[in-house]
């Protein structure tokens, strides 16, 4: 039997644990290992290995799994519940925001008629009504971008691939 | 015969959306279910991956509440466990740089780390199973905290979780002819050890 064999062998006995071998491969190396006992005892080393791998039997407490079923129910209730006040911050932001697109006309009257009533220029009294109008606005933006970085950034740092 | 392999994969297909529904709803009776089917197999692998008890198990935990906060990125064409290994992956890589910011070698083996048969809890076997299978995991532990890491995490996966190349491609977020390569090194380096201790 020539070298190239056995290291034929050696390799389709690590191929055929890893990823499989077809069929003709499968054959020659049965043939080469019914007569070759240096191949066969490599074979059955590796069967060892792998079958004292697969033995190793790893028990978990169970108090480990109800407490972590727990952690799991609890977090669960308090993502649904954030979950919740998030969506009730959504309808209201969209109710000022819709509001305050409404009121805009009647604020810019409010605003120019305090201004002519209080004789203060112009460029104040829309500088105001710009303050009025902008800033909730911007407000329940800035809430809505923390609260929503809040709940869906519990932990950002690693990614799942899959 | 190919009418219930066919009846058999769409029952698999229903099940995985179902399961994807369930963890999208975040829904805790599934998730408890899941925790109790998948408790032993998780585990395992955390314990392969980290070779210490009390890290493993407090990366079980982290898992699970990363699988209850990811649940919608589950995509149904992976098997379950595909994804669950591979969030603990990258929650276990996650937490030991905090602590040890170095290669995936020194990330996955901690130094101090206690040998992987320090799992085995005393009084949940009776007592001869609980000596035999401590004896065994003990030779088994020794080995494979021998083994690098990368080809230590393979083995387990390939081996233990019976997960398939492309399945062990995705959980370790590594092409597949690098999985391979590793797969064979490990063999190969686990047959050697076992050899020279037989020797």
């Amino acid at each position: 039997m020539n070298p190239q064999d056995h290291e034929r062998a050696c390799r389709l006995i690590d191929a055929w644990h890893v990823e499989g071998i077809p069929a003709p491969e499968q054959e020659w190396l049965d043939a080469h290992l019914a007569e070759c006992t240096e191949c066969r005892a490599q074979a059955l080393t590796n069967e060892r290995a792998l079958q004292l791998l697969r033995s190793v039997t790893v028990r978990a407490d169970p108090a480990l799994v109800s407490v972590t079923q727990a952690r799991v129910r609890l977090w669960a209730r308090q993502l649904r519940e954030r979950q919740a006040r998030l969506r009730a911050l959504w309808v209201s932001c969209a109710l000022s925001w819709v509001l305050g697109a409404v009121t805009a006309p009647l604020l810019w009257q409010a605003m120019s008629w305090l201004g002519q009533r209080f004789a203060v220029s112009q460029a104040i009294w829309i500088a105001l009504f710009a303050l009025c109008w902008i800033v909730p606005a911007t407000l329940v933006g800035a809430v809505l971008v923390w609260q929503h970085s809040r709940a869906g950034g519990v932990n950002n740092n690693s990614e799942v691939f899959l | 015969m190919g009418n219930s392999v066919c009846l058999f994969m769409n029952s698999m297909e229903q099940e995985t959306q179902e399961l994807a529904r369930g963890l999208r709803r975040r829904d805790p009776d599934l998730l408890d279910e899941l925790i109790a089917r998948y408790h032993y197999r998780l585990l395992r692998y955390l314990w392969a991956l980290t070779g210490n008890r009390e890290t493993a198990e407090d990366l079980f935990q982290e898992t699970w509440m990363r699988v209850l906060e990811r649940g919608h990125q589950y995509s149904p064409r992976w098997k379950f466990e595909t994804w669950l290994f591979a969030i603990a992956r990258n929650l276990t890589i996650d937490v030991l740089r905090r602590r040890q910011p170095e290669s995936l070698d020194a990330l996955l083996c901690p130094e101090g780390s206690r040998a992987p048969h320090e799992l085995h809890s005393a009084d949940s076997l009776i007592p001869f199973e609980s000596t035999a299978a401590a004896e065994q995991a003990e030779r088994m532990g020794a080995l494979l905290q021998r083994l690098p890491a990368e080809a230590r995490e393979v083995l387990v996966l390939r081996f233990q979780e019976d997960l398939n190349l492309d399945e062990i491609a995705a959980v370790t977020s590594a092409p597949l002819s690098t999985v391979k390569s590793r797969l064979y090194r490990g063999l190969e380096a686990l047959r050697n050890l076992l050899t020279e201790k037989e020797a």
